[in-house]
């Protein structure tokens, strides 16, 4: 009798499509919260989000954001606002993909993708600079920097709508 | 202490001073941290901001019999004030009680809190202050967790006003405290800012062309409670937490202030530890929680791509590179070949121990002469038998006391004595200010004396009677001797006869008295301390040595006639930060490292040995000079090189009397300094950090010690005279200036002045020149340097006075004679 249950199990498994992927070819589909490499935004314009505050990187518990901070101007613009990542590195061999850089960002700048196929030779290659990390300037947009008329791009966060 | 009074803060009696400020006072007694934004401890209270409300009352006493009227329960009665007061306003006394813990004290705060951000960005993420921003860190204790204000009705203004070529306004962060106006005017007593337009528009703007012209701004972006004030140095150069501090000492003149240099990883200097910014670091004896903008803007030079980054040695003639063995052995070789003909000049910012292992050096090779650069400031061995006495403070300097300053102009030479001694005028002392022009000092003197150039120490001894009676019997007296327009004969002689007014007064051997005066660079007093003497230097110059070893002493670039000497030298041994004109014709050109690459200690113009710490890396294969001397000595044979500076400080300590005990344990000791700056709690003082690298320790005078002191007779030089046709050729400091320590710091550029001469308008139109004319001053017949004219009353009839160290060309150091014409 437990003989003919057991094969029982095993003929309905037969019949059900297998679970295993033919993984890198076949590739399962993320959730969308799923955390993957970062990305960092541009508005529709082509400016870049980010506005170097590195608040990411105080929020990072792996301390793998570096980010040095520039000044923008009119002649040679990055973002809104005053302030600039001139540079922004995030080592992949550190992060540990919490995404508490995109809850800290108060531009929404940073987000994680979902980019899971991290491989590197070496440990320089983990780390990635701001020009593997941006996105690429959408369609009707400027790369930057951008030369713009002075006096518009002043505020680095946008105005916000009334806290309620 | 004066007289205490008892208050009570939150049920707690405390006894304080009398006299006080109640915010000072519940901070220091009672650790109770009363919020302000417009109070500064360092500054009169106006009561603006309304953040510092209490509740307050004193207690009842009877008016007949004084005693203390009790209420039922036995308990002192208490009367209350109807409404909340501002306790920054508030002077305690006795039976004072307050209330910083109700519901009433905490709405206030609340709304005030609520009130300020109505108007305020929303910039922290972006805002050099955030992180150690009063406004945000208020906010965040004081502040309602939500508010009932419109956002889209918040004030927009500009975000980008450049107030000056150092400093950057955002109007929009300003909360209209005025604590940066009240600086202006109540410490620096340059009245550079006001405030423009009223109530939410209100802004501040600098009424000064060039704009915030003062050498004291940057402490304003230090006292601004928010980020509205940033300078242009450091504007977005890191995040506040994302710093490291690290304690140092001020590198460019005698007043040795305590700063913090906050250092960083930057991949603009190869991803190495970078100094980002310079901040003051409290030390209330010597420069308070202030620091002029050439301590704060100067410190480029460290990482300077024009520094000397390897060892070169002379071969076939021509400087070429060599591994440090290879430069050691040279050097040893060239050594042994002088034969015992050696001496040494060091430049003024030497630090002690490099100075002490190259005296060693010197000794041990059968001992030469020990130069000190630049042989124009002498009497550094009076200051050490009368100088001020142990434990002076000029911050106490106040009603009754005095101070002379003499052939000195004290704002470019030492920047932060001048802002002390002002405050001391203000406080009431009776500052008496001499010299042969018109200097910044005057603004704030008594009394003004006025002498021929040259005739300083003459003017010293016959002091007008009445103003020499005034300072004879004042409480304490402290006198700044310079040497402006005076020849090294000539400062010996003012020295001696202020070191003999000061003994013949009896203003010696006791705090807050005796002798000051404004060396050049940082360890002038160190160089005496370790022998070095401007006397030497000129013997050295007199009867030029077989080897002469040259450290951080640019003499070709600072003195003119210096080529004539050092060409008699067969070998000069260079030790220097930068390539120099000395490092091009050296046998051997060594890379040493600056103030921030390395440990070391300075003695202040106060004589107080302090320490600095490592910041940054070393450039290139420089090495620390005391490390080179300690090399050079082991492969001479005298004994085994030292491994730290640690261990050259504590050889001094053994060998030099006055160093006795000063190891750099001690040196590190702080303690808790008034008013409490620094620390979690930004807004009360600032961001001048607390101490945490030492106070250092002051070096006890002859006369301290009770010891004999002996000034030796006083010589009243000749000085040089004009012959027709000649003028006296007065060179005078100028504290932004394009020395090879300060030019790399390109931001100050536009506020260092075109080269210049200074002509009285008598001479001027004698010779028919007028403002902005391109002179041509001639001394001694070669030198010849062409500056623009200034005839603008800063200069007596028959002197031109020429700043140092803004021409390309060395111009002279002491006084000379030199004509002038027009080109
Ligand atoms: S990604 Fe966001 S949090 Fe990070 S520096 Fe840029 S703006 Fe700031
Ligand atoms: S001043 Fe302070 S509160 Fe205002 S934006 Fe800057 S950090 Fe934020
Ligand atoms: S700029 Fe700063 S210090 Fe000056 S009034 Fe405004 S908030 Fe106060
Ligand atoms: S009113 Fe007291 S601190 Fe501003």
């Amino acid at each position: 009798m437990n003989i003919i249950r057991g094969f029982m199990t095993t003929f309905k498994h037969l019949s059900e499509e297998p679970v295993t992927l033919q993984y890198p070819e076949q590739v399962r589909p993320f959730q969308v919260r799923f955390k993957g490499r970062h990305h960092l935004r541009r508005y529709e314009n082509g400016l870049e989000k980010c506005i170097g505050c590195a608040l990411c990187a105080a929020a990072c518990p792996a301390d793998a954001i570096w980010v040095e901070a520039a000044e923008n101007t009119d002649e040679a613009r990055y973002s809104p606002g005053e302030r600039y990542a001139k540079t922004y590195e995030i080592n992949m061999l550190r992060c540990i993909f919490c995404g508490y850089c995109e809850d800290a960002c108060p531009t929404q700048a940073i987000e994680l993708g979902h980019e899971h196929q991290l491989s590197f030779t070496d440990r320089r290659d983990a780390i990635y600079t701001k020009d593997m990390l941006i996105d690429p300037v959408p369609e009707g947009g400027q790369d930057t920097p951008q030369q713009v008329e002075p006096g518009v791009f002043t505020r680095s966060i946008p105005v916000m709508p009334d806290a309620k | 202490m004066s007289d205490k009074v008892k208050i009570i803060i939150d049920d707690i009696e405390y006894e304080v001073p009398a006299g006080s400020n109640l915010v000072d006072m519940a901070k220091w007694y009672a650790d109770n941290d009363i919020p302000v934004f417009c109070y500064h401890p360092k500054m009169e209270p106006v009561g603006m901001c309304r953040m510092c409300l209490v509740e307050q009352g004193s207690i009842v006493k009877d008016r007949e019999t004084g005693e203390v009227v009790l209420d039922e329960n036995g308990n002192p009665q208490v009367r209350w004030f109807p409404k909340l007061q501002t306790a920054c306003t508030q002077i305690v006394h006795d039976g004072m009680v307050i209330r910083t813990n109700t519901e009433a004290v905490k709405a206030a705060r609340e709304n005030v809190v609520e009130f300020l951000l109505t108007s305020h960005p929303l910039d922290c993420p972006i805002c050099d202050k955030g992180g150690e921003c009063p406004l945000q860190n208020l906010t965040m204790a004081h502040g309602p967790g939500t508010s009932r204000m419109n956002y889209d009705d918040k004030m927009h203004l500009d975000k980008h006003v450049p107030l000056g070529d150092l400093i950057f306004l955002d109007e929009e962060r300003c909360i209209q405290c005025a604590r940066c106006i009240r600086f202006q005017d109540e410490i620096v007593g340059d009245d550079v800012l006001a405030f423009h337009e009223r109530g939410r528009k209100l802004q501040i703007i600098t009424n000064s062309d060039p704009g915030f012209d003062t050498y004291f701004s940057g402490n304003t972006t230090d006292i601004c409670p928010v980020g509205a004030l940033t300078t242009a140095d450091f504007r977005f150069g890191a995040r506040p937490w994302e710093l490291t501090e690290v304690p140092s000492i001020c590198p460019h003149d005698a007043a040795g202030s305590n700063i913090s240099l906050s250092v960083r990883l930057d991949r603009d200097f190869g991803g190495r530890a970078m100094i980002k910014r310079v901040m003051p670091r409290q030390n209330e004896y010597v420069n308070e929680i202030w620091i002029s903008d050439k301590t704060r803007f100067g410190h480029h030079f460290t990482r300077s791509e024009d520094r000397l980054k390897k060892p070169m040695i002379k071969k076939g003639g021509v400087l070429t590179e060599a591994t440090w063995d290879e430069a050691i052995r040279f050097v040893v070789d060239a050594l042994k070949a002088a034969d015992g003909s050696v001496a040494a000049i060091a430049g003024s910012s030497t630090p002690n121990e490099d100075l002490w292992t190259l005296r060693k050096l010197v000794e041990g090779l059968g001992g030469g002469l020990l130069g000190a650069w630049t042989p124009t400031h002498a009497g550094a061995d009076l200051v050490a038998q009368v100088g001020v006495g142990k434990g002076t403070n000029l911050g106490d300097l106040g009603q009754g006391d005095a101070v002379l300053i003499i052939a000195t102009d004290l704002e470019e030479e030492v920047p932060i004595w001048r802002l002390r001694l002002k405050q001391a005028a203000d406080r009431g002392a009776y500052l008496v200010v001499a010299n042969a022009r018109k200097t910044r000092m005057d603004d704030f003197a008594s009394d003004t004396v006025r002498y021929d150039y040259g005739q300083a120490a003459h003017a010293m001894q016959n002091l007008d009677a009445a103003i020499a009676k005034k300072l004879k019997e004042a409480n304490n007296l402290i006198i700044v001797a310079g040497a402006e327009g005076l020849t090294l004969d000539g400062s010996r002689a003012l020295m001696q006869a202020a070191a003999n007014f000061l003994i013949e007064s009896g203003h010696i051997g006791k705090p807050n008295n005796g002798l000051l005066s404004p060396f050049p660079g940082a360890n002038g007093m160190g160089l005496h301390y370790m022998g070095f003497s401007p006397e030497a230097t000129l013997q050295i110059m007199q009867n030029p040595p077989k080897l002469l070893i040259v450290n951080q002493a640019e003499l070709l670039a600072d003195d003119p006639f210096a080529a004539e000497w050092l060409n008699k030298v067969e070998t000069i041994i260079s030790l220097n930060l930068f390539p120099d004109a000395v490092s091009n014709m050296a046998a051997a050109a060594l890379p040493i490292q600056s103030f921030a690459e390395r440990d070391g200690t300075f003695t202040n113009g106060e004589r107080r040995v302090q320490r600095f710490y490592m910041a940054q890396g070393p450039m290139g294969e420089a090495l620390p000079a005391w490390q080179v001397f300690s090399q050079l000595s082991e492969a001479l044979g005298q004994g085994h090189a030292k491994l730290s500076a640690a261990a050259v400080m504590k050889e001094i300590t053994e060998n030099v009397e006055a160093f006795a005990g000063m190891r750099y344990k001690e040196l590190a000791r702080v303690e808790r300094q008034f008013p409490d700056v620094g620390g979690e709690d930004l807004y009360y003082g600032g961001t001048a950090y607390q101490n945490k690298g030492g106070l250092g320790v002051q070096i006890e005078t002859s006369a301290d010690k009770g010891e004999a002191v002996s000034v030796g007779e006083v010589k009243l030089p000749d000085s040089p005279k004009p012959k027709k046709g000649q003028v006296l050729v007065v060179p005078v400091a100028q504290l932004f200036n394009r020395q090879s320590t300060f030019k790399p710091s390109v931001l100050v550029h536009p506020r260092v002045p075109q080269p210049y001469v200074e002509i009285n308008s008598k001479d001027a139109a004698r010779m028919n020149i007028k403002t902005g004319d391109l002179v041509e001053v001639m001394m001694a017949d070669q030198i010849r340097v062409t500056v623009q004219a200034h005839v603008n009353g800063g200069a007596p009839e028959g002197a031109a006075v020429l700043p140092r160290y803004l021409t390309d060309e060395a111009t002279p150091m002491v006084l000379t004679v030199g004509e002038i014409k027009k080109v």
